[in-house]
């Protein structure tokens, strides 16, 4: 098990190191950022002072390797366009996302499979049809789309819900979190179905199938031969047959969710990082930009670990292979 | 009404503002982007300045049409060649209740350069070399040279407490003490409460304002950079006015019962822009082979494009007529900006005789670009352009990008015809003219724009005497001059000046738009 564990860390740190070359070079391709940022009215002499305190002078190898050396200090470096640490920055907005994301893919995920397996059990009832009706919706409507409309249906035209915007927020442990006031919430509820409809129609989808192709199995007919419960043959032997591709999808949606929910947060002006790292691609803030992708790697790599253990949880063919 | 009673401490105790309990005198604004930091030396972005205008004063003011007025200086005079006097106001008093004098003034100038981020700042005071106290309040500024717009660079430079900010002006402690609220100590109408990046900006009323009394005890400036998220957080009764209403957004509001649109010009012109360079990158005959000569150094192609150009349909049918036909590089009424250039004509006809004249009886092909993401209809008129010239036997192909893409690609001149937007924010034409007509020569600092190599002898002449004379009038005539011999060598070619709108809760306030389109919550009034 350490030996897993160690090769893991050393993977994410392989892959951390070659996103900071990519996001360097990359950047570095797009041109000087200078040219997007200083004033028409700035002198030669001006611009060079600029230039020089950003450190954007030197070579980029050189630039590369200060902001290495300075990475393994712990210092990921000053926003060019905010004059704050860039952990700051990131880590005062990330509550905002996390606690959007994680009420999202949560929900989703737990909807979805409930929905997916009725779905899968009574495929030709009448509400395991619309269920699936639905879940093409999900698929196929673009969520900028579907947020602008719920925000004219249910904030313009109702007048229900906000338009946008955290709302009031509570402290806890230093951090601001919106959802345990009542009026913080009313403005995750918006943002947060819009992020959940894919994930939803997603995991309904699988939870669907998965259920289909189980119930065929012997391992179904052995129980209800046995005599056990229908409830019981769902809960403790189905659920845990078709879990393996659930967990695997809610592992990779809530990474990615959690580090590209841009459209949904610019759309409800929801201050997550997803507006912050566009709006620094959009000045080529690169600390922001470096930072933010080495921290999505991390965040990435983590997640897959932490699945890869669970499986090792659920599923005892998963752990007698780590032991060979 | 009975349950309100209940209510009221139930939601106070739970954290809860009720929606409706917010008093009349609470004004939320939506604006499309925010400062950077709370320190208002930091950046020179519209938007940031238009926040620190909230809290800080600047020594001169720019109205409502971008004309100076006494800010927290009374008046201005040159005492020789390179010193120009201040008088400061007397009396006024910053927020922590001390007195506002000559020694904040020259702390305010003197700390620009070392807390500026790179939007820079030192622009204001890329003119001055040492600041002299002759009482209280009285300042002698000196200047490298003779700096005859020293009013005009000075309209954003904010004075902030030199004993609340002492301690916090240096770059690493700069943003620490400002955005905390500490150093945030200004003269302004309002003061500051709390600000988060990209967040709201939350300011109280300022009892004391030498200017008189604010209509809001409490103002929200609350950014949505999301055009439809904006609108809708308006229309939602979230916000009470915004700012920045886009185009097709305008048309929709125009039959809102709730909601009033107010237009207003920008300072912000397009100008079609063409490289005079004699080797230019983007160019080639309609075959595909490469022409003997760039096409855009004979005059005649450069005036063939001109008249290819319907600005009345660009502004009636391309932004859906949120603008003006342009003529020049300024609006009307702009310190440097003539009378006396006609408003170009459409006809494509003549424009196919002189692309014939010039030896492109078939024309040629072109790769025109512009910014999509950055002005109002940037990308639209762009769009338009590209038709136009077509018709007229250009085959235009156009490249509407990002900012982010397109600004350095300029800087390194790889374009031979694009579209930029220019605003004249200081209202006068050295600005303008200065940056973008002078050929390139840091040796002068002129031209640092001129990304074209444009170049007139007697433009550079006319730019260089003008930024010398101290004398308004002549100095008015010598930048009219320039304006007419630019426009007139076409290779700058304006096409529309850009009106911004603003939407806001129907007939529930009354403000003039500016030119520079800051939205100052100071000057919007409730309607009586």
């Amino acid at each position: 098990m350490l030996g897993f564990i160690i090769q893991r860390f050393l993977q994410a740190v392989g892959v951390m190191a070659v996103m900071s070359v990519i996001v360097f070079c990359g950047v570095y391709a797009i041109g000087n950022p200078i040219d997007i940022v200083i004033p028409p009215e700035a002198t030669q002499e001006i611009r060079e002072e600029v230039i020089r305190r950003l450190g954007l002078d030197l070579p980029l190898y050189k630039q590369y390797f200060i902001f290495m050396g300075n990475l393994l200090q712990g210092d990921l470096g000053r926003s060019f366009i905010y004059n704050v640490p860039v952990l700051e920055l990131i880590g005062g907005r990330m509550p905002a996302t996390l606690e959007l994301v994680l009420i999202s893919v949560i929900s989703a995920t737990v909807l979805g499979v409930s929905l997916g397996i009725y779905a899968g059990y009574r495929p030709d009832s009448w509400i395991s049809k619309a269920i699936m009706a639905i879940s093409v919706l999900g698929f196929s409507v673009p969520s900028f789309w579907v947020g602008l409309i719920l925000i004219l249906f249910f904030a313009v035209k109702l007048g229900w819900l906000p338009a946008g915007g955290r709302g009031d927020t509570l402290e806890i442990w230093g951090v601001a979190w919106s959802f345990p006031t009542l009026n913080g919430l009313s403005h995750i509820v918006l943002p947060a179905l819009n992020l959940a409809l894919f994930k939803l129609a997603m995991m309904i989808r699988l939870a669907r199938a998965g259920t289909r192709e189980i119930m065929l199995t012997d391992t179904i007919k052995f129980a209800r031969a046995a005599g056990l419960s229908e409830g019981t043959i769902l809960r403790r032997h189905l659920l845990k047959l078709i879990s393996i591709p659930i967990i695997t999808v809610f592992g990779l949606e809530l990474g990615s969710t959690l580090a590209f929910a841009v459209v949904t947060e610019t759309i409800f002006s929801w201050p997550g990082v997803g507006k912050l790292i566009i709006d620094s691609i959009a000045v080529l803030d690169r600390p922001v930009m470096v930072a933010y992708l080495i921290l999505v790697a991390f965040l990435f790599v983590t997640i897959n670990f932490v699945i890869d253990l669970v499986f090792a949880l659920i599923d005892p063919r998963v752990r007698a292979g780590a032991v060979k | 009404m009975r349950y309100q009673k209940f209510l009221a401490p139930l939601a106070f105790a739970l954290g809860v503002t009720v929606a409706g309990v917010a008093t009349a005198q609470t004004l939320t604004i939506g604006v499309r982007g925010g400062p950077e930091s709370m320190d208002p030396h930091f950046s020179a972005l519209g938007s940031h300045a238009e926040a620190a205008k909230h809290i800080f004063d600047t020594l001169v003011w720019s109205g409502d049409d971008l004309q100076i007025e006494p800010g927290l200086a009374t008046s201005w005079t040159p005492v020789d060649d390179d010193t120009w006097e201040f008088k400061l106001r007397e009396g006024v008093k910053f927020h922590d209740g001390s007195d506002f004098d000559a020694e904040d003034v020259k702390f305010s100038i003197e700390r620009i350069p070392v807390v500026t981020g790179p939007t820079t700042t030192a622009i204001y005071v890329r003119r001055v070399e040492s600041v002299d106290i002759i009482d209280p309040y009285t300042l002698h500024i000196n200047t490298d040279g003779q700096a005859a717009t020293l009013p005009n660079d000075f309209i954003r430079l904010f004075i902030v407490s030199s004993d609340a900010a002492a301690n916090y002006s240096t770059l690493e402690t700069s943003a620490e003490g400002f955005n905390s609220g500490v150093a945030t100590v200004g003269t302004g109408p309002y003061k500051y409460i709390s600000w988060e990046p990209k967040g709201d900006l939350v300011l109280k009323k300022n009892p004391d304002y030498w200017r008189g009394d604010g209509a809001w005890e409490t103002v929200i400036r609350r950014e949505i950079p999301n055009d439809s998220s904006r609108l809708a957080a308006l229309k939602a009764g979230q916000v009470d006015l915004i700012n920045y209403v886009s185009s097709v957004d305008y048309l929709a509001l125009e039959r809102d019962a709730n909601i009033d649109a107010v237009k207003g010009d920008s300072v912000y012109i397009m100008n079609l822009q063409l490289d005079q360079r004699e080797d230019t990158p983007l160019v080639r005959a309609i075959d595909g082979s490469d022409l003997a000569e760039n096409p855009f150094r004979d005059l005649r192609v450069r005036q063939a494009v001109d008249y290819a150009i319907d600005r009345q349909t660009m502004v009636d049918i391309v932004l859906e007529g949120l603008g003006k036909p342009a003529n020049q590089m300024m609006p009307a009424g702009f310190f440097g900006s003539s009378e006396d250039i006609p408003m170009p004509a459409y006809n494509p006809t003549k424009a196919r005789e002189l692309l014939a004249d010039a030896g492109y009886p078939d024309g040629f092909e072109v790769d025109l670009y512009c910014t999509a993401d950055r002005l109002p209809g940037d990308g639209a008129i762009c769009q338009g352009l590209g038709q136009m010239l077509t018709q007229v036997g250009i085959k235009t192909n156009v490249n509407a990008i990002s900012k982010t893409i397109y600004f350095p690609a300029q800087a390194r001149l790889e374009y031979s015809m694009f579209l930029n937007g220019w605003g004249t924010l200081t209202g006068e034409a050295s600005y303008t003219l200065g940056g973008l007509a002078h050929s390139n020569d840091p040796e002068v600092n002129l031209g640092a724009y001129n990304r074209i190599e444009y170049e007139n002898d007697d433009v550079d002449m006319l730019l260089q005497t003008g930024a010398t004379m101290m004398d308004e009038a002549e100095r008015r005539a010598t930048y009219e001059d320039a304006m007419e011999r630019v426009m007139a060598d076409k290779a700058y070619i304006s096409v529309v000046q850009l009106q911004t709108v603003w939407g806001a809760k129907a007939g529930m306030f009354e403000f003039n738009p500016r030119l520079d389109e800051d939205t100052l919550a100071f000057s919007i009034r409730p309607a009586p």
